[in-house]
């Protein structure tokens, strides 16, 4: 449904997105992860026509964003960063406008209705004759949102579509966007962690203009949790690091907290061995009372500064 | 072609919209009519006691209400919105760029030439609309005499033009910067030069003296005020606001490209 390839974006001589490819299959919901300044809303705005790119190509819905702009627009739903919003205009004209530029082939009576049905699927109908710029910050980002929905587009680009709300809000959000997800295909901006692994099906980490990673959220705390990968408890004050560290596929292990009832090791294996059975049976036979083993999975938060910080290190080496 | 007169009605009336949901298009309305009515008045007076003093000595009296008082009350109406205009498109992109709006714009399925269109048409009605107010004393005078209609329709076209040349200038100005005072001020400046270009003409010498009176849009302006309508005048005023909109069709598409 979206495919981005080699895409290239440079203000001046600055690069803001350099050499960024991915897909998103139909239905998709993607998260497009990455701290201030990766290229999040650049990416964006060329996928969206806003701008064009310096090099490489994106395609949306089946047409190339540059060459066929009109194309592409009619099948993408916008939210920007702050909403695009006329502050003296009433929710119900803003929304009558846009209906009107994005959605010109229909018909008054069918018009009115579909606004009055994007009010009703983002809940502001109870706003529907405030002046958009006396809303409050949860209310513009919905009316942003139902801006985007208004010619029921294929695909919705939501840039930073959780910023700035209340936790409510963002819930209420979430549970939207979701519940979009199916019939449209969706990227969406954060740097906020937990929102990619709780609404997105995969994910694209950037990092100062790269894509350093693209998985699934549940792929990416596996794969990445590359050496610590175990947690063992055992009784009383102990010192079993040797022998655990004597078990083939055990790169290292070490104590991480220690108390006068037991003893917890972190162990470290070489990346695809799977040594929880061997550690296991090593602790049991040895005699150690083992209390508790289980995998540790890094948060998506531990695997983002792992992967922007490792580019850092790597960046610093090189330069 | 349905599709460019679809948006660009749209985009039009959302910016009339903006003109009269907002105090730019009262106060200038109200501005207008207030100087416009005293200019009126003064120059009303001036003929009726010029009339009055003709009809003494028995002569026939040499004043004739097209010329003496709808001419020069035109004229002055044509300095006015010099200075008025630059207010009615100073906020178009200016202000689209500062609160992001220019977004919503640039990725709905439409094309720069049908949000320029729009705006323009949008900003000329709303200054057809001061126009229009105008009106209102000139049609008093029907009432109460018996002018001429043609040269008052010929007046009112130069006007529409003079004004919609402003206007399109203004909004290639507005489109260099997100800052709606500066745009404001910029195409005033910029106006003026194009207004008293001909006082330099004399002086220029006789190949730019001639070139530098064709730029001028006061020149222009004079013979529509006479009741003549000239293609020449035609031609230079469609053609400057056909170059301004292009210059703003290239500003927004350059703007585009640095992001
Ligand atoms: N119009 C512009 N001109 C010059 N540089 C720009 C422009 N827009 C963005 N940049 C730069 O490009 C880089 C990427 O910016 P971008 O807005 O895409 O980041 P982002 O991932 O959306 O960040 P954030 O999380 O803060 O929104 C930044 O370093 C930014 O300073
Ligand atoms: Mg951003």
């Amino acid at each position: 449904m979206i495919e981005v390839q080699n895409l290239t974006k440079r203000y001046g001589p600055f690069t803001a997105v350099d050499d960024v490819s991915f897909r998103v299959e139909r239905g998709e919901i993607l998260g497009f992860l990455g701290p201030n300044g990766a290229g999040k809303t650049t990416t964006m705005r060329v996928l969206t026509g806003y701008m064009p790119a310096t090099d490489g190509k994106a395609m949306v819905a089946g047409y190339d964003v540059f060459t066929h702009p009109i194309e592409a627009k009619q099948r993408t739903g916008y939210l920007p960063e702050t909403p695009p919003l006329y502050p003296e205009m009433t929710v119900r004209d803003y929304l009558t406008f846009v209906a009107r530029i994005k959605a010109g082939a229909l018909r008054r009576a069918e018009r009115d209705a579909r606004v009055q049905q994007v009010m009703r699927t983002t809940r502001i109908d109870d706003m529907a004759h405030r002046a958009c710029g006396k809303l409050s910050k949860g209310y513009k980002q919905r009316v942003g949102l139902a801006q985007a929905l208004i010619h029921e587009p294929e695909v919705l680009i939501l840039d930073e579509p959780t910023a700035g709300l209340d936790p409510k809000q963002i819930m209420e959000t979430r549970d939207l966007i979701r519940s979009l997800g199916g019939d449209h295909t969706i990227v969406l901006s954060t740097h906020i962690l937990p929102e990619v692994a709780q609404t997105c099906q995969r994910v694209v980490i950037i990092n100062k203009g790269k894509v350093v990673a693209v998985d699934t959220p549940e792929n990416l705390t596996h794969q990445l949790k590359g050496s610590a990968s175990l947690y063992v408890q055992v009784e009383g004050r102990t010192s079993a690091v040797e022998a655990i560290q004597d078990i083939p596929g055990v790169r290292r292990a070490f104590i991480s907290d220690q108390h006068d009832a037991y003893t917890g090791y972190e162990i470290e294996s070489e990346p695809n061995h799977d040594v929880r059975r061997d550690v296991a049976r090593v602790l049991v036979t040895g005699g150690w009372g083992l209390i508790e083993l289980r995998p540790m999975r890094m948060s998506l938060e531990e695997i983002f500064l792992q992967l922007t910080t490792n580019e850092q290190a790597e960046e610093a080496r090189h330069g | 072609m349905g599709n460019l007169v679809r948006n660009v009605t749209a985009i039009a009336g959302k910016e009339m919209r903006g003109y009269y949901g907002s105090p730019v298009a009262w106060v200038l309305m109200g501005f207008f009519a207030v100087v416009f009515g005293y200019f009126f008045n003064v120059y009303l007076n001036f003929f009726v006691d010029q009339a009055m003093r003709g009809g003494q000595f028995g002569a026939p009296p040499p004043m004739h209400v097209n010329t003496d008082m709808i001419r020069p009350l035109l004229a002055n109406a044509s300095v006015l919105v010099l200075f008025m205009l630059p207010m009615i498109t100073m906020r178009s992109y200016a202000e689209e760029k500062r609160s992001g709006t220019i977004e919503l714009l640039l990725t709905s399925p439409v094309t720069d030439l049908e949000i320029t269109l729009g705006k323009f048409l949008g900003a000329v009605s709303v200054y057809a609309g001061l126009l229009a107010v105008s009106l209102i004393p000139i049609l008093i005078l029907f009432s109460l005499g018996d002018p001429e209609w043609k040269p008052i329709l010929s007046g009112y076209l130069g006007l529409l033009l003079l004004g919609s040349c402003f206007l399109a200038l203004g909004l290639f100005v507005s489109s260099t910067t997100a800052n709606q005072v500066i745009a404001g001020g910029v195409t005033f400046v910029v106006a003026l030069m194009f207004w008293i270009i001909n006082w330099l003409a004399d002086s220029a010498g006789p190949t730019f003296g001639p070139i530098l009176n064709y730029l001028s849009v006061t020149q222009h302006f004079d013979d529509f005020g006479k009741g003549v309508i000239d293609t020449t005048h035609l031609v230079f005023y469609l053609s400057f606001i056909a170059f301004s909109l292009f210059l703003t069709l290239k500003s927004v598409d350059s703007e585009r490209w640095r992001g």
